[in-house]
């Protein structure tokens, strides 16, 4: 059975081998592509750049996304997927400290599926990030023409 | 000297009447008045004199002609008695006289008269014409004699016409010299005192007053008037320029004040200006430490979460090669970590609390409390609670803030109530002096009284940390919420006696945002 591809955009090596680590016994059911800054992710999104080589078998299917991001920051980023016919439709959640409502804000009107807040608490943060990635690829339906543009 | 007369007695025509006016009238008045009553008196004197010229004269016709007429008659010599009749009618006065001889005698009797008969004013004597016969006396006629009295009267009007006009012409002439006289001696010199009185100029120097006639060797009454003039001017000029110094010296003061004044104004300008100023810079520093402290807060958060990740890592990971007291310490910084992220959680409800606008609308708190008393039930369901709520408790307040404050207020009452047998708690409120007073009362464990001032500080808590969990940052959030409705909060307890909150809203006179508010009320 072929692995659902999640994206995960984190800057911070120390916050990144938390979240991996984090994903715990339900991480090795996906194919989690780790990616340090905006740039990166966008290369790896449209498979170009550093990331050309990136088979069109791991396409994302789930982008957890940070927003502050060196380069290209996290908005940036959404913006331009939204604009893809190939990701209009793919889930991105953004996962970030910041709680102001202008950034909650910005996030759904640039058509975020998820705005979540890191919980300070270890354990709370892993089991979002697993159900996060549950509900989203196993749980929750999306376009068929998406399916069919894989 | 006589244009200045004409011009007075014009003047004093339209200046109503003048001493002289009323003088000159007086005078004519009296004067008429003696000159009628001494013409008067003449007159009738007069009157008298020739009424008794005339009577004499009569008396004198009858001692002189009655003998003469009488033989005349007797013997009947007309003649003579006509020339007796015409002697008498030719005396002055006497108008008529007739010899009437006497009816009883004769059959035709004789009648001879001299002179016209008429009626008005007259004096009539009729006297007997005796003739003395050897039988004695007889009467042989009447002898009629007129006297006139107009030509008295003539006279006497003549007379009197005569007195009049000299008297009246005399009192005039008199009355003018009086009035001339008096112009002279009083009047000029009274208009001149009064002209002179009435230009007269306080703050002015003038030459005294003087009149201006040959001083009479004596000093008569105006030179009394004049001198008291000049003293009484010249006390009024001294008193004057005394009150002018006084007034310089007042005014001098003034400026002195009034540059005091400005000096103080500006200065209080120059301070209000400063206070401003101080005031916008402790707004701005306390908005920054505000905001700093909000993102301090908030990014103390990631490196507390990376402690706590990298502890699980380490908890879960290498949990064989980390012997008890390795354990030991990873369990206290998780509970370090915990705590911390407590701290931080509330310091930014704390700051959250005094930021934000506030969307005031009537809320109903008592159903905001059953709601809360029901989620403390359903969460320990073992603990045995009265929650008593006043119903219908409805406020114009901020519901999202009131949420928080009431939620402190009951999470602290139910903290404290704890370990009590039963926990009572209650909310409502009281009205006092027109005020309304809101109240959270619980039977927990209370606190001493002369903590109640510390009680609302951040960081601050009067129980041990064992005792209770919590950072003791609660109140102070809601003293700041209470603040922002205008408000106050204070408590009021006894160790081991449960405590009370009491708090108020939109107090009058409190300022919105930062109202001075009483932490406590011994």
């Amino acid at each position: 059975m072929k692995k659902e591809t999640i994206l995960l955009v984190e800057d911070d090596p120390d916050e990144a081998e938390l979240a991996l680590f984090g994903f715990g016994k339900v991480g090795g059911d996906y194919d989690i592509q780790l990616t340090r800054n905006g740039e990166e992710a966008l290369d790896f999104l449209f498979a170009r750049g550093c990331h050309a080589e990136r088979p069109d078998s791991r396409k994302p299917n789930l982008v957890i996304l940070d927003l502050d991001l060196p380069r290209v920051n996290g908005f940036e980023v959404l913006k331009q997927l939204r604009q893809s016919t190939d990701y209009r439709y793919t889930p991105v959640v953004i996962l970030t400290t910041s709680d102001e409502q202008s950034d909650i804000l910005q996030g759904y009107q640039l058509g975020v599926n998820s705005y979540l807040c890191k919980p300070v608490d270890f354990e709370s943060f892993a089991d979002l990030l697993q159900q996060v990635s549950h509900y989203w690829l196993r749980n929750n339906a999306i376009p068929d023409h998406h399916k069919q543009a894989r | 000297m006589m244009w200045h007369f004409f011009r007075y007695l014009s003047f004093s025509a339209y200046r109503g009447l003048g001493i002289g006016r009323r003088l000159l009238f007086l005078i004519i008045f009296f004067s008429s008045l003696i000159t009628l009553v001494a013409t008067a008196i003449q007159l009738y004197t007069d009157y008298r004199r020739d009424l008794s010229i005339i009577k004499t004269r009569l008396h004198d016709i009858e001692s002189s002609y009655l003998g003469s007429i009488s033989a005349s008659l007797w013997n009947l010599d007309i003649q003579q008695l006509r020339l007796q009749l015409e002697g008498i009618s030719q005396l002055p006065d006497i108008q008529a006289a007739s010899v009437q001889e006497n009816p009883e005698n004769v059959s035709d009797p004789l009648q001879i008269s001299r002179g016209e008969v008429r009626g008005n004013n007259v004096i009539t004597r009729q006297y007997p014409i005796v003739h003395i016969l050897a039988d004695g006396p007889r009467q042989i006629g009447t002898l009629t004699v007129q006297a006139s009295l107009s030509e008295v009267y003539t006279r006497l009007r003549q007379k009197a016409v005569v007195i009049l006009l000299s008297q009246g012409v005399k009192t005039f002439i008199v009355s003018l010299f009086i009035l001339f006289i008096v112009h002279r001696l009083i009047t000029s010199h009274l208009i001149h005192i009064s002209e002179r009185v009435s230009q007269f100029e306080i703050s002015q120097k003038q030459p005294p007053l003087s009149l201006q006639r040959t001083p009479p060797p004596e000093p008569d009454e105006l030179d009394q008037v004049v001198n008291a003039f000049n003293t009484l001017s010249r006390n009024l000029r001294q008193a004057y320029e005394h009150m002018h110094e006084v007034n310089n010296a007042l005014a001098k003061d003034i400026i002195a004040r009034r540059q005091a004044e400005e000096e103080v104004k500006r200065l209080n300008a120059v301070l209000e200006q400063r206070v401003r100023q101080r005031t916008a810079e402790l707004e701005a520093a306390n908005q920054e430490l505000a905001s700093f402290c909000y993102s301090v807060s908030h990014d103390l958060r990631a490196p507390l979460r990376r402690i706590e990740g990298f502890r699980r890592i380490l908890n879960d990971r290498y949990h064989d090669r980390v012997d008890e007291q390795g354990q030991h310490y990873l369990n206290r910084i998780a509970a370090g970590t915990h705590e911390m992220a407590e701290m931080i959680d509330s310091f930014l409800r704390l700051s959250r609390a005094t930021q934000g606008e506030l969307k005031v609308e009537i809320v109903d708190l008592s159903s905001l409390l059953k709601r809360m008393a029901s989620e403390y039930r359903e969460r320990e369901p073992d603990r045995v609670a009265e929650i008593n709520i006043q119903d219908e408790v409805r406020a114009p307040v901020d519901r999202h803030f009131f949420t928080m404050l009431l939620s402190n207020l009951f999470d602290n009452a139910w903290k404290y109530s704890s370990r009590k047998d039963i926990t009572r708690l209650s909310f409502g409120f009281e009205e006092k002096e027109g005020e309304r007073i809101y109240f959270v009362r619980d039977n927990g464990d209370g606190f001493d009284m002369q903590y109640a001032d510390r009680l609302f500080a951040p960081f601050s808590r009067l129980h041990k940390s064992e005792e209770f969990e919590g950072v003791g940052i609660g109140l102070a959030t809601v003293q700041r919420i209470i603040t922002r409705h205008g408000g106050r909060i204070w408590a009021e307890s006894r160790p081991g006696e449960g405590a009370t909150f009491y708090f108020t809203l939109w107090e009058r006179n409190t300022e919105r945002e930062e109202g001075n508010h009483t932490v406590s009320r011994g």
